[in-house]
Parts: structure tokens; C-alpha cells; sequence
């Protein structure tokens, strides 16, 4: 299985980059990683005329805190920098979980965040925290720069925002919620396997005197439909009520009946909404497992 | 219809030796290692970086040299295989650990595992079975089952810890 | 010196593998090297109308390309060798009017590289009329199912009905009849490296040298020259480094047959390395089998007789050279097993739908196993009776053996079933378990528990099912100048460690170390003879028994001449570490180099009644034995996810004594793993259509160190005066795998009435079956 020939771009700057995807036409991919572009390209299933290598773009490297907070993750960061990140430890550990549950450490050394977010697989992790934490794409072209939030970037399966001569650059995460827990859950066929179902959770507390009650709520669902979904249904019973089982199941049964499953070879459809429901319960509760004592 | 595109140089290091092939920008890193450079040790199970025989050291760390093109390292550092022991034939304690342990049975995932299992070692610690395991579990075996390969490596720590004290 | 065989000695083969060294068929070059690529059927049921090869032989690098009609012209077609009743239409390795499964090679492009060959085969153009496919053997026998063969009139290939004792009197007798049927899926063998070969041509010496990767050398070699009509003196088979096979690389390969069809006609060297796609469209598939039971039994257990009707689904072409019906009639023969089963009729049918071939896979007659494993499950939870009981009350008693087999032909002796169902019940600690998992159920907790007994030839040359062509094993043995040992054997090892387990005996035999004896295979111009190679459990007794005969008749020659030099009684002597020594004469030495520096330079100095040659060869033959075990799993089912884990695997084992123990854990934990994969993982998945659908390891899921738990081994070993008291064990963990997993996963689903009555068990199956997903 060798790849289809094509002619190669190595641009050493995000200028040149940009320069160069305004210039080759449709027939292009952006290849940084490559952990999910290269086997496509051995099979042929994906054979752009020209790849563009921005894997010389130092600048696109990296995360960084904000003074106000915001959370800059350069789109070449790869998912074994993210996981290992203290910055992103500190401000979004369910982003540090979720890049753990990526394949294997061979595969989290080269992936990088924006490629992975340009795939835009459905069974994919990261889209889905881009997806709970209101995170927003930043893409570049010769016409521009556009901030683009993730529920507008991913539009179905392995398609998104991304137009053939704009380069993803940086994703935006804003600050976190300080008083809040977080879950996260996925079930696979194999351990590193993309998820047959998976769901993430962040849960705010709000105090009152001695009670404590949800103050928002959001949960995402992935693997299940062509995007990660929030369910939006879901997370509006959820403010001001008391957390525990009986909410759990409530909400959960809200997020399945909003999400259309699909079927394939590794799980029916009944099995994607049954299981949903179960992580959906289990994330929640682990979230508020997680509110700072 | 498909053509071929022109050739490109690459330069790059390997095994301590700096290279400089000219091939399609379509090579793989595997390809090139295996066809330009002769070096045959490191195997082709998949080319869709499941299997993990292709495994080789870039700047240190595994990767799966069948997921990128060469093109794309450039003054990068691949230690293969043939790489992990040392220049005067020492074998590495990973794979004095796998000699010992008889890991192997038809060897097509050894060079794959060796990579992987010098890393591992390397990196130290008192990683208990299940996290070897789960480092392990980014390569298949389709002979051995596993336990074998694991055997292996606590036998590579164990080796690399005496050599230490040595 | 003590004894090497028996330890966990530091094998041969390591070195290399674990530095690169490896040579498997990819790994090898030639000047001038070409790469073979095919253009396969997108459809699963074609005619081929029309192939334009001019736009692909106008490309780049490109250097012929061949057609079905091409090789039609100039070679014998793949052909069974002709069986009453079968069913064997003749095909060439790339298809000519029609193809029949989805991948099928239709047009071979020979190019300078690979990736220049892959873009020649995008550029032929086929015009392919698509027709009716049919993917269930079922259907495939039904009136009125789309014919693959329109020759053959049908897609039944084969019918066989064959009666044992008296079954109508048993089922008379019966207080009730348990029918069930049982689907085995289908998978493959898939090992790390795929099909591939080198094959190269020289137009000078009229000779072909074909390096492959294979299990059977001299097979291969018969075939190259019969198909591709060249004599067979002038056929070399070179098989290196080959990188797992189980079963998948014995027979004819229509790629391979292909390349070395180009490198003849091109007068070059080919290669083909079946890429990962390649292998699992079409490298071969195997034990797709649905299997109705009918079982006769008392009430209290007792197991009177079974009506088994087996339907086998061989895909699209026979494999070729030996028959598939090899391995329902292994199945029918083993099915009794080591229970009292004397009432038994068997019928089986091989039908052919539009799918990928079917191969043999390690222990291929694996379905008896697991339908009967699986039926006294069902009959002892039908009578609420204990299932290690209801085998304790079925097997053999000793006092009972030997007795013939069932079917007849083969002997049961001295077998141990029960010992090893005694051991695993023992291990896993039964009593307890079973109140664990009464508690855990409390807890919305499943936990449960299988068990499989099986028997495996091991070997077993005689069979009754008219293939009895493995008897015997021939080996040569040459003691070298120096005085080291080099052994010829005719195994093809592909993972087994013959390189390490013949010199083990064999240095132990010639008294030598084990450096200095050294096993040559798979080259047919030097390896001994053989029409099957490494496989069927054989080289423990065959291999050990061949090579120590050869290395006896040497070793004998050797002290006689060493006793005329030294002045000593031939048998006073004995070799320890390379040195002759008298045990009558502490000062009576001689080293072994010596005595054969003697004979091949100075021979006309010794006795003109000596045999004076130090290479001689040997053939063995033994009335086999089997090897046995009970496979015992713990398994805790997750009824949120449906995912299964593996608590505990137990396999209590005998499989005589072992020449390596590490060899030998290694087979029975590969097997097991093998049988993990097939229930949990495995798929050769094919829609209604068929188009098979798991095209990748991401589609077809091999078993990770984290899906195989560590299996505890007990192993049972008897003293015996047999000189050649080793077993083979290579295939039966793979044979009690599928059988303990399903047993434990019905086990642990009883309280939701789940009945499992299939093989393959992938989580959202697990959650239909228990009732909780439609």
C-alpha cells in the first residue's frame, strides 16, 4: 500500500504556508502529524496533488495561559504534549485525560492537536472537548484569520469548517469554571481504539449556605453521531437541581433521545444509544466526584 | 492518472550516521530505512499504524515509521533496530531480556518490540506488569500471546539495573 | 555436561530477530528487482467482459502485465487431485472469465517498485458486469442460488453421510434429545507477516529459485513445477525468516504462482509482498461453519449419542493442493474425543459462496471442540447438573483404554483428560469460585466460568480419512571437519524454535554443546523431503525422532572408528563435549574433530568393513500419540458495556515431556490468545452483497497485551520408556480457547437466560444475548 504520487511543500513560515494553500488549488491537505492523513494516504483513500507541511512551524507550537485566563493551544501541539501539559493539568485536566485514551504513545508523539480536529472523526476525543469546553478554532488564509467555535467547525463526520487553503493555527479554550469537576469515560473494542461510545462531563457548583446544587451543567457525546453533540436538553435540567443519581439518569435519558446513533461493524446503533446513556450517568457523577472539598 | 513526481533530498541521521537519500516525496520513513538505506530490520505489518513492527526511535522516542514520510524529518535522529545495541555488538539489557525470556517465536514483531522495550527500559522506574503491558499493547504479537514479551522486559530492567550496580 | 533438552535454553534464532538480522521475504533483494501488484475485483460476483492493459503498460516503470488469459496459455491450471465426489472446478491464479470474490486477483502489473506498480494497476481498465452473489452457505445449496461454477451444475462440492454404532438405538433409549445448531464465524489467520515471495528466473541455467514465505518448502516446490510446467530438478524453494503462519501459508497461493509465472516469462526476479489489505481480502479466511446437533442423553447426564450435521462455507475456490474437505473429516474423527461416544452419525457439506478462500487454521478441525464443549454445557445446565460433572461422567474411564477411536483408525491410549480436568478444576479453586460468583451476582456482578477437555493429534499419522500422507519424517545428519553436527531436518519452522528444540536433542545425542550443532531448513535442495512441512502437531515425535536417528547412525559410526584409533571397545565409549572418551580408560581420548578429520581425509586407513561417510540420512516413523488439555476461564461481563474480561485462564496440559518449557508455554498462550481474538475481536465480515468489509486492523481487531491475561499453565508429565517421549502441542490452544470463553460468558450471563449459540461475542452481541439492547 504506497501512496499516490504527490508534490510536496515544506513552507517555513505560517506566511509561506499561507501563500502557498492560496495558490495549489483544491487538491490539497495539510499533513502535520500525519497519524491520521498517512494511513489514508497508504491506502489511497486520500490522494491531494499537493501536501503542505507545516511541521517547520515552530510558532504554531505549544500552550500558553492568558492573563485572562484563556488557554492557547497551538495547533501543532502534539496529544502527548497536551497530555503531559502542567498548564492544561491545571486548567483543563479532561482535556489532559482525553489525549491519554489517543492511541498509543507512538501515535500521541506525532499527532498533533489541529490535525486532529481537521479530521474531525466522529469517534475522536478531542473534537468532543473542544465541543464541552466552548473552545474556539482559530484558521488562517491568504483572506484572513477566522475564530470559529468548535460546534460551528465540526460539521459531520471527517468534514469541517476548514476550507481547502486555510491552515487550523491555534485552538482557544476559555477560562475554565474554578469551582467545577470534571468526567470523562470512553469504551472502546481495544484499549487506544477509537471509541465505539464516549462521554465527557463538566459540572459547576454553586453553594448555598450549607447546600450544594448544580450550577451549570454540560455534557458532550461522542462516537455516537457524525459530530460530538452537547446535549443541550440535558444540561437545561440540570441548573439549580441537586446532584445525584435520580438527576443522572433523567439527564441521561434527555441526551440519548436527542442523538440519532449510528450502526457499523463494531456496534449497533441500540448499542451506541444504550451505552450513551450509561457514560452519560457516569461522567456526571464523576464530575461532581471531582468538586474541590 | 497517477505520475511520478520528482525526487527530493532528504538528509537525516540514523543510527549516528548523518544520510542523505533522493527519493519521492512519497517515501515513507520505512520505505526509505528498509529499501534505500538496506536497513531491513525494521518490519512492514500494515503501513495504517496499527501494528506497530514498524517502530523506530525519532530524537528518542517511538514513533511508527510507516505513518510519516521522510521528507518530513529533516535533520531528525531515527535510531533503528539495528541501532539499539551498542556499536561494539553489546546487546542492549531489553534485548538480553528477550533472549533470555525466549519472548519471540517467529520474530516478525521482535524489532518492533525491541524499539519499544529499549525505551521502555531506558525510561527506568518499577512499572508494574499492567503498565508494561499497556506500554506493550501498541504493538501486535499474533504468536505469543504476550506473556513472553513481558517476561522480556522485566528481565530488560532487571538486566539494566545490574549493569548499573556494575 | 548435563542435559540440555528439557530447559529453557537461550534459543538460536534470537540473536538476530532481536537485532535486525531477520531475513523474511520482504527483507530480500535482488539486482534488478521487479514488484508485482494486482488489480482485484471490487465485486463479489463478476463477468469479466474486457481488460484494457495498454494504459497501465504505458506508465512509468512498468514492465508487463498479465492477464488470466496469459497465464491461461502457458500454464497448468490449480487443480485438486481428483476426489470421488468432489466438487473441484480448475482455476488460474489471476481470473480469467469471471471473478468470484471481492478481491480476487485479476490482472498482475510488473513494475520497478511497488509504488509504481500500484499506480500501473489504478490505470487498467476492466469492463466488469456485475452478477447475483450469494455469501451463506445455506442459501448456497438452496435451489435456485446464483451458481459460482456454472460447470459444476451446483455449489454443493461436496456431500458426505457417514454413520457410527447405532444411533437409532441410543436415541431410543434417550429420556430427551437436545438439539441445537451452532454458528462459527469467520476469521483469519492473519499472521504479522503476510503472504510473499521472491521469485527469480535465470534464462541461463533454465533454473528458478523461489524464496517464500511458507510452511511447506517441498509442497510449494511440487507445485511450481507441475503449474508452471518447469522440471522439477531445475525448482529451488528458499523459505527464511517466515513470520507466523498457523496454516495460512500451506497450500498453493495464486499471487505467489503468479510473480514466479512473470519472472519466468520475464526472466527476472518478482517480488510480491501481500500488503496488510492484501492479506485480509484475500491472504485466506477459515472456520466459517454452522454445525446442527442433535444429543441423546439420560437424565442423569449421561451423554448416549450425538447426530452432528456440519455445513462448511469454503469460499469462492478450493485451496489447493489438499482438499478442504481435510478438515470435516479431522472434525468427524475428533469429535468423540476422549467421551464415551460410540453412537455417532456425522454428516457435513462443503458449499462454495463468493467470499475469500478457506484455509486451514491452526487445529483446522478446531468446530468439534467447540460444538461439543458448548453441547455439554447446554445439556448440563438443561438437567441442572454440575458441568465439570457432567464431563467427569462422559469422559473415558483408564480402565476402559485403549480403545479404538470412534471413527476408527487411530488408538486412544494413554490419555489424561481426566487428570486435566482434575488439575484446572483444582487450580482455579471451583468451589470457592462458584460462591463468588453467587455473591457477586447479589451485587449486579457476572462473574462465570467454562471449561473445554479436548484430544490433538500429536502427532497422528493415521486417520482414516484417506489422507495419509505424513507417516513418517526423513532428516539428515552430517558431522562436520571440525567435528560440529549439522542437522537437515524437512520442517519449515515459522515460530516453533526448530532451529533450538533439534539441536537441544541432538547435541544432547552426539555430545556436543549446543553451539556446535547447527539445523539447516527450508532450502529443498537441501532439506529432506516432505508433502506437508512444519504443521499438524508433528515435530516434537517426527522431527526430534528423524533427527536423532540420523544423528545415532553418525554417532555410532563415530565410536567405532574412534574405538580402532584409540584402541578401545566401541562401547566403552561415550561423547561429552566433543571428546571421546573411554569409560573403561580414563587416558583412552580422542576429540571429535579428529575422529572426523580421519574419515574425510584419511578413510582408506581405517577397516575396509567401516562406514567411513558422516552423513547419512534417516526416515522415522512413529505410531504417534496424542496430547490433551482442559482449558479453564473466569470471566467477569460487563453488563453496562457489554465488554468481557478475563480473570483467569487456567490450561492444564500433557503433551509428553517438553524439549524447551518456554516453547512450549509460548504455543498454548499464542493459541489461547488466537481463540480470545476469534470470540472477542475477530471478524472476516462480509455484507449481503459480498463485499467484506474488514479491510484493515482497524476493521479486523487483533488481540493487544491488554486483551490477553496472563495464562497459568499446568502441566502434567508422565514417565515413559518411549526414547521419543515428546508431543506436539503447537495447535490445541487454539482448539480449547473458543470452547472455555463461550462456556465461561454463557455461564456468567444465566441469570439473564442468555443462550450462546454462536462464536463471536463482540459487546453489543453480549447485550443483545443478555437481553438488555434489541
Amino acid at each position: 500500500m504506497k501512496a499516490a504520487p504527490f508534490t510536496y511543500h515544506r513552507p517555513g513560515s505560517l506566511d509561506d504556508a499561507v501563500d502557498l494553500l492560496g495558490s495549489l488549488g483544491t487538491e490539497v491537505k495539510v499533513i502535520s502529524g500525519g497519524q491520521s492523513l498517512v494511513p489514508l494516504m497508504n491506502l489511497r483513500a486520500v490522494r491531494p496533488e499537493h501536501l503542505v507541511d507545516v511541521g517547520a512551524l515552530d510558532a504554531l507550537h505549544g500552550v500558553s495561559r492568558r492573563d485572562d485566563g484563556t488557554i492557547v493551544i497551538g495547533a501543532l501541539t502534539t496529544y502527548r504534549e497536551v497530555e503531559l501539559s502542567e498548564t492544561i493539568a491545571a486548567a483543563c485536566p479532561v482535556l489532559a485525560e482525553a489525549a491519554r485514551w489517543i492511541g498509543h504513545e507512538p501515535i500521541r508523539t506525532r499527532g498533533t492537536v489541529g490535525g486532529n480536529l481537521a479530521h474531525a472523526d466522529p469517534a475522536a476525543e478531542l473534537p468532543a472537548i473542544m465541543v464541552l469546553l466552548d473552545a474556539e478554532i482559530v484558521a488562517v488564509s491568504s483572506r484572513g484569520t477566522r475564530v470559529v467555535p468548535a460546534t460551528a467547525f465540526l460539521l459531520s463526520f471527517f468534514t469541517t469548517a476548514l476550507e481547502p487553503d486555510e491552515i487550523l493555527t491555534e485552538i482557544r479554550i476559555p477560562p475554565p469554571a474554578s469551582d467545577s469537576g470534571w468526567g470523562f469515560a470512553e469504551v472502546s473494542r481495544r484499549p487506544g481504539d477509537l471509541a465505539l461510545v464516549g462521554a465527557a462531563a463538566l459540572v459547576e457548583r454553586e453553594t448555598d449556605g450549607e447546600e450544594q446544587r448544580i450550577g451549570s451543567a454540560r455534557v458532550v457525546t461522542f462516537g455516537v453521531s457524525p459530530t460530538p453533540t452537547r446535549a443541550i436538553a440535558a444540561e437545561a435540567l440540570a441548573a439549580g437541581r441537586q446532584p445525584g443519581s435520580q438527576l443522572w439518569n433523567e439527564m441521561a435519558a434527555a441526551a440519548v433521545s436527542d442523538l440519532e446513533p449510528f450502526g457499523d461493524l463494531h456496534a449497533s446503533a441500540a448499542y451506541r444509544a444504550h451505552v450513551a446513556r450509561a457514560l452519560v450517568a457516569r461522567v456526571l457523577a464523576e464530575a461532581v466526584g471531582r468538586w474541590p472539598s | 492518472m497517477a505520475l511520478m513526481t520528482a525526487e527530493i533530498e532528504i538528509a537525516f541521521t540514523v543510527n549516528g550516521i548523518p544520510r542523505v537519500v533522493r527519493v519521492e516525496p512519497r517515501r515513507t520513513l520505512a520505505d526509505v530505512l528498509r529499501n534505500d538505506l538496506e536497513l531491513t530490520g525494521t518490519k512492514l505489518g500494515c503501513e495504517h499504524g496499527v501494528c506497530g513492527a514498524c517502530a523506530v526511535l525519532l530524537d528518542g522516542e517511538p514513533i511508527r515509521s510507516c505513518l510519516l514520510f521522510a521528507a518530513q524529518i529533516p535533520g531528525r535522529a531515527v535510531t533503528t533496530v539495528e541501532g539499539i545495541a551498542a556499536p561494539d555488538g553489546e546487546l542492549h539489557p531489553v534485548q538480553e531480556g528477550f533472549w533470555e525470556s525466549t519472548s519471540f517465536q517467529c520474530g516478525f514483531c521482535a524489532a518492533g518490540f525491541t524499539v519499544v522495550g529499549a525505551a521502555l527500559v531506558d525510561r527506568g522506574g518499577e512499572p508494574t506488569d499492567e503498565e508494561i503491558r499497556h506500554v506493550l499493547s501498541g504493538n501486535l504479537c499474533r504468536c505469543t500471546g504476550y506473556a513472553s514479551i513481558v517476561e522480556g522486559v522485566r528481565a530488560g530492567l532487571r538486566i539494566a539495573a545490574e549493569r548499573a550496580d556494575a | 555436561m548435563t542435559d540440555v533438552t528439557g530447559t529453557r535454553v537461550k534459543r538460536a534464532e534470537d540473536h538476530r530477530l532481536v537485532t535486525g538480522r531477520s531475513r523474511f521475504a520482504d527483507d530480500v533483494t535482488m539486482p534488478n528487482l521487479l514488484h508485482a501488484a494486482f488489480v482485484r475485483s471490487p465485486y463479489a460476483h463478476a463477468r469479466i467482459d474486457a481488460i484494457d492493459t495498454a494504459p497501465a503498460l504505458a506508465m512509468p516503470g512498468v514492465e508487463a502485465v498479465f492477464t488470466g488469459a496469459d497465464l491461461a496459455a502457458a500454464m497448468e491450471p490449480l487443480v485438486l487431485q481428483p476426489v470421488e465426489g468432489l466438487l473441484a472446478p480448475a482455476f488460474y491464479p489471476l481470473a480469467t472469465d469471471r471473478a468470484r470474490f471481492h478481491g480476487e486477483p485479476i490482472v498482475m502489473v510488473i513494475a520497478s517498485s511497488r509504488a509504481a506498480a500500484e499506480d500501473a494497476a489504478e490505470a487498467v481498465v476492466m469492463e466488469l458486469e456485475p452478477l447475483p452473489t450469494v455469501v451463506d452457505a445455506e442459501e448456497a445449496i438452496a435451489p435456485d442460488a446464483p451458481l459460482l461454477f456454472a460447470e459444476c451444475g451446483t455449489n454443493e462440492m461436496y456431500r458426505n453421510v457417514s454413520t457410527y454404532g447405532d444411533t437409532a438405538a441410543a436415541f431410543a433409549k434417550a429420556d430427551r434429545v437436545i438439539t441445537e445448531r451452532f454458528v462459527q464465524h469467520r476469521y483469519a489467520q492473519q499472521p504479522l507477516e503476510a503472504h510473499g515471495c521472491v521469485s527469480t528466473f535465470d534464462p541461463s541455467s533454465g533454473e528458478l529459485t523461489h524464496q517464500s514465505s511458507h510452511q511447506g518448502p517441498h509442497m510449494l516446490r511440487l507445485g511450481l513445477s507441475f503449474l508452471l510446467r518447469l522440471p522439477l530438478h531445475n525448482v529451488r524453494v528458499l523459505c527464511g525468516d517466515v513470520g507466523g503462519s498457523f496454516g495460512s501459508k500451506g497450500h498453493w497461493q495464486r499471487e505467489e504462482i503468479a510473480a514466479a509465472f512473470a519472472a519466468i516469462h520475464l526472466g527476472r526476479s518478482v517480488k510480491w509482498i501481500a500488503d496488510r489489505s492484501e492479506s485480509l481480502h484475500a491472504g485466506g479466511q477459515t472456520r466459517e461453519e454452522t454445525v446442527d446437533v442433535e444429543a441423546a442423553v439420560l437424565d442423569d447426564g449421561t451423554l448416549l449419542g450425538l447426530r452432528v450435521k456440519l455445513s462448511l462455507d469454503q469460499g469462492a475456490y478450493a485451496c489447493v493442493p489438499y482438499p478442504t474437505i481435510v478438515f470435516p473429516l479431522l472434525a468427524r474423527a475428533l469429535m468423540p474425543s476422549a467421551y464415551r461416544i460410540t453412537d455417532f452419525d456425522f454428516e457435513f457439506v462443503v458449499a462454495c459462496t463468493n467470499k475469500a478462500p478457506y484455509l486451514a487454521y491452526r487445529g483446522p478441525w478446531e468446530i468439534e471442540t467447540w460444538v461439543r464443549e458448548r453441547t455439554l454445557d447446554v445439556i448440563a445446565a438443561t438437567l441442572g447438573i454440575d458441568p465439570v460433572e457432567i464431563r467427569r461422567k462422559n469422559l473415558w474411564d483408564d480402565s476402559e483404554l485403549p480403545r479404538p477411536l470412534t471413527t476408527g483408525a487411530a488408538t486412544l491410549r494413554d490419555l489424561t483428560v481426566r487428570e486435566c480436568l482434575d488439575e484446572a478444576v483444582a487450580a482455579v479453586g471451583y468451589e470457592a469460585f462458584r460462591d463468588e460468583q453467587a455473591a457477586a451476582r447479589e451485587n449486579g456482578r457476572y462473574l462465570g466460568i467454562g471449561f473445554s477437555c479436548f484430544i490433538e493429534p500429536a502427532p497422528q499419522p493415521i486417520f482414516g480419512i484417506g489422507f495419509d500422507f505424513v507417516r513418517t519424517e526423513t532428516a539428515s545428519a552430517q558431522l562436520e571437519p571440525d567435528g560440529s553436527l549439522t542437522i537437515f531436518t524437512s520442517q519449515a519452522p515459522h515460530g516453533q524454535g526448530h532451529e533450538t528444540t533439534i539441536a537441544q536433542v541432538c547435541a544432547d545425542r552426539i555430545g556436543l554443546p549446543m553451539d556446535k550443532v547447527r539445523v539447516v531448513h527450508g532450502d529443498t535442495r537441501l532439506s529432506p523431503f516432505t508433502n506437508l512441512g512444519t504443521g499438524a502437531s508433528r515435530a516434537a515425535t517426527m522431527a526430534t525422532g528423524a533427527a536423532l536417528g540420523a544423528t545415532q547412525i553418525i554417532k555410532d559410526r563415530v565410536l567405532r572408528i574412534a574405538g580402532h584409533l584409540l584402541g578401545c571397545d566401541p562401547d566403552d565409549l561415550v561423547i561429552e563435549n566433543g571428546i571421546v572418551r573411554s569409560s573403561a580408560n580414563a587416558e583412552a581420548q580422542i576429540p571429535l574433530m579428529h575422529v572426523a578429520l580421519v574419515a574425510y581425509t584419511t578413510p582408506f586407513t581405517l577397516p575396509d568393513d567401516f562406514e567411513t561417510g558422516l552423513r547419512t540420512t534417516y526416515t522415522f516413523d512413529h505410531e504417534g500419540g496424542w496430547a490433551q488439555a482442559c482449558h479453564c476461564c473466569v470471566v467477569d461481563v460487563d453488563i453496562a458495556t457489554g465488554k468481557v474480561a478475563i480473570e483467569r485462564y487456567i490450561v492444564a496440559e500433557n503433551c509428553g515431556k517438553p524439549i524447551h518449557p518456554a516453547i512450549v508455554d509460548g504455543q498454548i498462550t499464542g493459541g489461547v490468545a488466537q481463540g480470545i481474538g476469534a470470540v472477542l475481536l475477530e471478524r472476516s465480515a462480509y455484507d449481503g452483497d459480498g463485499q467484506y468489509l474488514a479491510g484493515t486492523f482497524m476493521d479486523y481487531l487483533l488481540p493487544t497485551a491488554l486483551d490477553v491475561p496472563f495464562v497459568e499453565i499446568v502441566h502434567i508429565v508422565h514417565e515413559t520408556d518411549d526414547p521419543i517421549p515428546w508431543r506436539g502441542v503447537g495447535e490445541g490452544g487454539g482448539i480449547g480457547s473458543p470452547a472455555a470463553l463461550t462456556n465461561a460468558i454463557e455461564d456468567a450471563l444465566r441469570p439473564f437466560g442468555a443462550a450462546v449459540r454462536e462464536q463471536h461475542l463482540p459487546p453489543f452481541r453480549i447485550l443483545e444475548l443478555a437481553g438488555v439492547i434489541e
